[in-house]
């Protein structure tokens, strides 16, 4: 136990160097890696963006049997009531923390709403999430967590978000992995030695979860899903695991370090199964790790000439896309854009880190003069570049469609579209073909106008991007 | 002291403040927080409420405020983007309002707008911390924010002919027909003689907040009113008539009348307006009839929602279209006292039907209550789908959070919007649920 011993993981950006905003050619970005420390840059002008709790919550929220308290004023539980009314699932309570708890601290409050959620719901698991408020008032919240672990015989995890700590999202995503496998499985991995294979899913679409299922499925493993739907007992079998299959190189990269460190259990880190040929590597790397790279090789083939006879004459040919994702996503589409035989017109990655180096120096070496813009939500941005590149297509995934669609530019949105593996292919081609054979609802909307002035619209794109002053 | 809350509805104060400002156009929040809270008010709030937001995205302008800021201050960091916010969004009024984290470490807001002024751009402020209440909270401190501060922009004051009234009480969003009933109630007083001021949505800017002192009534449709009502009746002497309820249906003819009487409108102008509409309402119930008893609508039924929406729906349905009444939940955090005078409000309908009035906005007490008194009817949010689906019973979504409706100008206020309240509840029981 060296890696779970501290409260948090390190912040991405000080783990893997992530940047949080950048604007380059693919070549100048992979520069910023490969010659020495990146150097980070923030904005003059900014707008609303995801935090960690948002992520840390969206994670929570899917663990099976469990109450997610959120320890915050009542609006920090929103992304809650939202993930709730999303997916019918995850119970959460909010402290609802006023004034006088910001001066006195707020640690009964806590107590209560444990101590009652637990005996209202008898969940096998209890998170205490802390908002902003907790962590600048610094409240006793393990005091909290030892006391009632003890009386209630039930175990609480707590888990130290706190809204500012770290410029990139993702980072709630490494501190709720952290929590869990620290207060649910601790040292106690090597007892629980299985045959299953972890498939490490963290916050994909159900559609795309159970996608990978089947096709691990077909390779006849045994499979332990995580941290997505799973109960306290999938974290503590995975201690145990043959090895992992990770969906996603970024967001489950903490849960496969810990994995790996903590309880030697291997990881088969591969790029993101979106499009044949990426999926088809994705499948047979596991198969190969697990000693069933025929059988691997078989379904690839098989899948593959089913997609490809669906897809008929589906092509992107002539058309320039623009991707704005996560950045795992977003090389993985980059990849299945080109797949379809379209034109890579740009991208915009959320956070760009040590993660997705190898990725970016491929897309360096094809496309060296290839503009990436790093950016979480920072719509602003986009509209400027999007605007100048006038792309035939659009695909992303953040919640700024609505703004950016006023361009007249088709959209495709991954939100809720399915696109892992095979069948992902077939989805995604599907929104990809309908958005581009009638554009009718994209082109009423360009009437309305973005909502930036002019003046910012004509200024280069990076203008409020500058280098950190320490 | 504040109690924890199951499966919460009401928001924070930000997010209330959020609301109001972005249902004003060419009003720019300026968030000055961390770089979730316009994101949590985005999904939790927008995305769930039915309705989307004009600028199709999260909020335009926010500080982002990190460890650094909450360490040192970030006084230095609203200057930067207030300033910049002013270059890249367009705008004729850029309203800061603060989060919890730059509350707490004391960035002195009021200083940060003066120092706005003095470049001439068009700013206000309000301190809205997530810690000082419920949306609720936040519409009262937005809306006196822009009474308080708007006639230090702006000395002369647009033109009003006729009698303006101002609509207070009706918080953007958290009434999922917010726009639909502002507007539906312009209607009904446009068609007595007067001019509204509604103030938010269907295109209001801030031009009609700066005819707000002007106004001949402040018109106040819920207990969230009556403070920026009050405040302009400390300012500006302006009267004040108090409904406290959502008017539906013949309820509207009654606010009509006593709108008419306390301004000293011509009698026979309202009536013969109010029969037209009375008129056009029992054409409806008359080619409703035959679907009113092959579908069962006379369910006893439970009503969760706002104050004044459970007091304006609840009464239509209970006194025009003749529903039985089990139960009624109030879910807005009203104080004390208001709770009181709501029991006035509902006594003779509880009284005579036996009904139950509940105060909660905690979602596990609420399917408790659903589940004790076991209605054949629910109208709620869609917190409540999981409970109604347990009982059996048909769900009509009325209230915030919607989930799964789409809301554009739909509105359940006034006498259109009764007609509309009676499709919707007839679709929810012929389709069995919904």
């Amino acid at each position: 136990m060296t890696l779970l011993k501290s409260r948090t993981p390190r912040a991405r950006e000080k783990r893997i160097d992530t940047l949080n905003a950048w604007l380059g050619s693919a070549e100048s970005t992979l520069d910023q890696f490969t010659a020495k420390e990146p150097e980070q840059r923030i904005r003059t002008f900014a707008q609303s963006a995801q935090d960690d709790l948002i992520c840390a919550l969206r994670l929570l929220g899917g663990v099976r049997n469990s109450v997610t308290i959120v320890h915050a004023p009542r609006g920090c539980a929103a992304a809650s009531l939202w993930r709730h009314l999303q997916t019918g699932g995850g119970r959460w309570v909010v402290t609802n923390l006023d004034q006088r708890d910001t001066i006195m601290g707020a640690d009964r409050k806590l107590r209560q709403a444990v101590t009652s959620s637990y005996r209202r719901y008898q969940p096998e698991v209890l998170f205490i999430v802390a908002g902003p408020v907790a962590a600048i008032n610094n409240d006793d919240i393990q005091a909290v967590v030892d006391e009632l672990r003890e009386e209630l015989g039930v175990p609480i995890v707590p888990v130290f978000t706190s809204g500012f700590a770290s410029r990139s999202a993702v980072s709630g995503y490494d501190i709720a992995l952290h929590a869990i496998m620290k207060h649910l499985v601790g040292s106690g991995g090597a007892t629980l030695r299985n045959e299953a294979v972890n498939l490490l899913s963290v916050a994909e679409g159900v559609a795309d979860r159970l996608e990978a299922v089947r096709l691990l499925a077909s390779l006849g493993i045994e499979l332990n899903v995580l941290p997505d739907a799973a109960g306290v007992e999938n974290f503590r079998r995975a201690a145990g695991a043959r090895l992992s299959v990770s969906l996603d190189q970024d967001s489950a990269n903490y849960l496969g370090i810990v994995l790996e460190e903590e309880y030697d259990v291997p990881t088969i880190d591969q790029p993101r199964p979106v499009g044949l040929r990426a999926t088809g590597r994705w499948l047979l790397a596991a198969g190969e790790a697990l000693g069933v790279e025929s059988v691997a090789r078989a379904l690839h083939e098989r899948e593959s000439e089913r997609v490809r006879q669906a897809l008929v004459d589906f092509s992107l040919e002539g058309r320039r896309v623009y991707l704005s994702l996560v950045p795992s996503t977003a090389f993985a589409v980059a990849e299945l854009v080109e797949e379809f035989g379209g034109e890579l017109a740009g991208l915009t990655v959320s956070h760009l880190g040590r993660l997705q180096t190898s990725q970016l120096e491929l897309l360096s070496s094809r496309h060296p003069a290839l503009q990436i813009h790093v950016a979480d939500g920072q719509p602003f941005e986009e509209l400027n570049i999007v605007r100048r590149i006038a792309p035939d297509l659009y695909i992303g995934d953040g919640a700024h469609l609505g703004q950016l669609s006023r361009l007249g530019i088709p959209v495709v949105s991954l939100e809720n579209t399915p696109f892992l593996g095979y069948e992902g292919v077939l989805s995604v081609a599907r929104r990809i073909s309908a958005a581009l054979r009638n554009r009718a609802f994209v082109e009423a909307l360009a009437v309305t106008g973005t909502p930036y002035r002019e003046e910012w619209l004509k200024r280069s794109p990076n203008w409020h991007i500058k280098k950190e002053v320490k | 002291m504040s109690h924890h809350i199951d499966g919460s509805r009401n928001s924070c104060a930000l997010h209330g403040a959020l609301q109001l400002i972005e249902a004003i156009d060419g009003v720019v929040p300026v968030v000055h927080s961390n770089s979730g809270c316009g994101f949590h008010h985005f999904l939790g709030v927008n995305r769930t409420s039915g309705s989307g937001v004009a600028c199709g995205s999260p909020p335009l302008s926010s500080s982002n405020v990190t460890e650094k800021h909450v360490v040192f201050g970030g006084s230095s960091r609203l200057r930067e983007q207030l300033k910049n916010t002013v270059k890249v969004v367009d705008g004729d009024l850029y309203f800061i309002v603060s989060g919890c984290s730059t509350e707490m470490v004391g960035d002195d807001i009021p200083a940060m707008t003066k120092e706005g002024r003095d470049q001439s751009f068009p700013v206000v402020f309000a301190n809205t911390p997530g810690f000082r209440g419920s949306v609720h909270h936040g519409y009262q401190l937005a809306t006196k924010a822009l009474i308080d501060q708007l006639p230090e922009l702006r000395k002369q004051h647009p033109e009003t002919p006729g009698q303006l009234v101002n609509i207070w009480g009706i918080v953007p969003r958290q009434d999922p027909f917010w726009a639909g009933n502002l507007e539906e109630i312009g209607r009904l007083l446009e068609g007595i003689g007067l001019e509204p001021n509604l103030l938010f949505g269907n295109g209001q800017d801030s031009n009609g907040w700066h005819r707000v002192p002007q106004a001949a009534l402040n018109l106040v449709l819920s207990f969230w009113g009556e403070a920026p009502a009050g405040r302009l009746a400390e300012l500006y002497g302006t009267p004040s008539l108090v409904f406290g309820a959502l008017p539906v249906g013949p309820n509207a003819g009654n606010l009509l009348r006593a709108i008419g009487e306390q301004l000293d409108l011509d009698p026979e102008r309202t009536e013969s307006f109010i029969e037209t509409e009375e008129i056009r309402l029992h054409r409806h119930l008359a080619a409703l009839a035959d679907t009113y008893f092959r579908a069962g609508f006379q369910r006893e039924f439970v009503l969760v929602g706002e104050s004044a929406q459970v007091a304006g729906i609840g009464t239509f349905l209970v006194r025009t279209l003749g529903l039985i009444p089990r139960g009624f939940v109030i879910t807005d955090d009203l104080p004390d006292g208001q709770r009181e005078l709501l029991l006035h409000a509902f006594g003779d309908i509880i009284q005579e039907f036996g009904a139950r009035l509940f105060f909660s906005e905690d979602r596990a007490e609420i399917e408790e209550i659903v589940r004790s008194l076991k209605p054949e009817l629910v109208l709620g949010s869609a917190l409540e789908a999981a409970v109604t689906r347990e009982i059996g019973a048909p769900l009509l979504k009325v209230s915030f959070p919607l989930g799964d409706r789409v809301v554009l100008d739909r509105t359940y206020a006034g006498y259109r919007g009764a007609a509309t309240l009676i499709e919707d509840l007839g679709s929810a029981l012929l389709s069995g649920s919904r």
